[in-house]
């Protein structure tokens, strides 16, 4: 099999322009981790399954696993480490650690991803609503109650002051 | 996962011409939330994959006084989400059913549709409104009724060079109502066990018109067409819709997977046929 044609892909990830020469053939994923090195998003069961490679794609959640990169073209995709702020967590960042509702750490980012394109679309989604929205991501540790907590937190305003608006 | 060709046609001339060359060595690119999983685990190995995303308006959609006529590559969450889509409650619920949240971000209608698997969910409730299919191909352009578009699991009415465009789906007519309920077993991240559709015409208290469509219980999105007809004339209420939901279940031919046994899926068509009438009925403005 000859060797496939590269492609000029832009990018913005986490507000820094980029434009990349790669194959067709990758995925966002392997872009993000292997191109950029932005390797907070994880590769899991790597076909869409459980979710640990969530990325937000013009604000939207998507699983990077599955998205094919010209597909991203001319996106703006934001990445776990994209949340932080002047040096300070994001209020999901900091309630995750609060709550305690990380264990082996590995769904945390794209948990954290999820919550936020769900709160970013209705800051008063009710619970049912967030359990809906993360339906595709996994916690093999099972600590889906931890997570539940520390996302109800942020909605219900108690890290207004310290970490501003979500 | 390796192809040796990418191309992005723009427009639908440019698609056909790629597809005739190409044949049964290219795959279309839409959402690529099954195509690309499939090619990683090389069930698909295609030479070339040609993106349908630079030809222009397959992401949209078009209201007019008959109905509205979706694009190909409409989002399924944007579907779902959509309030100028309100006159079709089925489909927007048959397609908000899909899958997770992340993965109807991606996922497009006319993939869906492709794909041809009979648990495709978003089918069946563009079935629920006798959908046409609008295909496109080096000989022009031609309509399918949806009922019609699939020919087995993974097999469409798609000859060589063509794709499909978009979907028509007529407005209903005043006085329908219509429902789409999804039974699985870890909800809608999974794959349906039973998927079922109703839409019902009421005239003077009685069903004068009925579609009833199912997902995952033949090798292909199907209408139970001896459940239509039963149901035209009765009054819907608890009784009629328990009946029906018996002619259902004999219509049904589900096979065992490891996702639920026949038995049991005749078992649970027979109870989300009912729900679903009910629910149509009590939809009905």
């Amino acid at each position: 099999m000859s060797e496939i044609e590269k492609i000029r892909v832009e990018l913005t990830v986490n507000g820094k322009h980029h434009v990349l020469y790669v194959s067709p053939c990758k995925t966002l994923l392997e872009v993000l981790r292997e191109d950029l090195n932005l390797i907070g998003t994880k590769r899991g069961c790597d076909d869409s399954n459980c979710g640990v490679c969530t990325v937000l794609v013009n604000g939207q959640a998507i699983k990077s696993c599955t998205m094919l990169i010209p597909l991203a073209n001319g996106c703006d995709i934001t990445t776990i480490e994209g949340l932080e702020r002047e040096g300070g967590l994001h209020p999901l960042q900091q309630a995750f650690i609060d709550r305690f509702a990380v264990q082996c750490g590995y769904c945390t980012p794209a948990m954290i991803l999820t919550a936020k394109a769900i709160l970013d679309e209705n800051p008063n989604a009710s619970e049912e609503e967030i359990r809906d929205g993360l339906h595709g991501n996994l916690c093999r540790c099972t600590g889906y109650t931890k997570i539940m907590e520390a996302i109800l937190d942020v909605r219900d305003g108690k890290y207004k002051e310290s970490c501003g608006e979500v | 996962m390796r192809f040796e060709k990418y191309f992005e046609p723009a427009s639908i001339k440019e698609c056909c011409e790629l597809l005739v060359e190409y044949g049964k060595d290219a795959k279309l690119l839409a959402g690529g939330t099954d195509l690309v999983p499939k090619m990683k685990a090389e069930v698909l190995a295609p030479k070339a994959v040609i993106s349908l995303h630079k030809i222009p308006g397959l992401e949209t959609y078009k209201l007019c006084d008959k109905g509205v006529t979706i694009g190909a590559l409409m989002p399924l969450r944007k579907l779902s989400l959509c309030e100028d889509l309100n006159k079709w409650p089925a489909l927007k619920a048959a397609a908000g059913h899909v899958s997770s949240m992340q993965i109807r971000n991606q996922a497009t209608l006319g993939g869906n549709a492709c794909n041809a698997s009979p648990s495709a969910d978003a089918v069946e409730g563009l079935m629920v409104y006798d959908a046409i299919v609008n295909i496109a191909g080096p000989n022009g352009d031609r309509e399918v009724e949806i009922a019609d578009f699939f020919k087995g699991p993974g097999k469409t009415d798609l000859k060589e060079g063509e794709f499909v465009v978009s979907f028509f789906v007529p407005a209903p007519e005043e006085g329908t109502g219509a429902a789409y309920r999804k039974f699985a077993i870890r909800g809608d991240t999974d794959i349906s066990i039973v998927g079922a559709g109703a839409r019902l015409l009421l005239k003077d208290g009685k069903i004068a018109d009925a579609r009833i469509t199912l997902a995952s219980v033949a090798p292909t999105p199907m209408r139970a067409v001896k459940t239509e007809e039963f149901l035209i004339g009765k009054t819907p209420d608890e009784e009629t819709a328990k009946a029906a939901g018996k002619i259902a279940r004999d219509e049904a031919k589900p096979i065992s997977d490891p996702r639920a046994s026949a038995w049991y899926r005749k078992d649970i068509v027979e109870v989300e046929v009912y729900h679903a009438i009910l629910d149509a009925a009590a939809a009905v403005k």
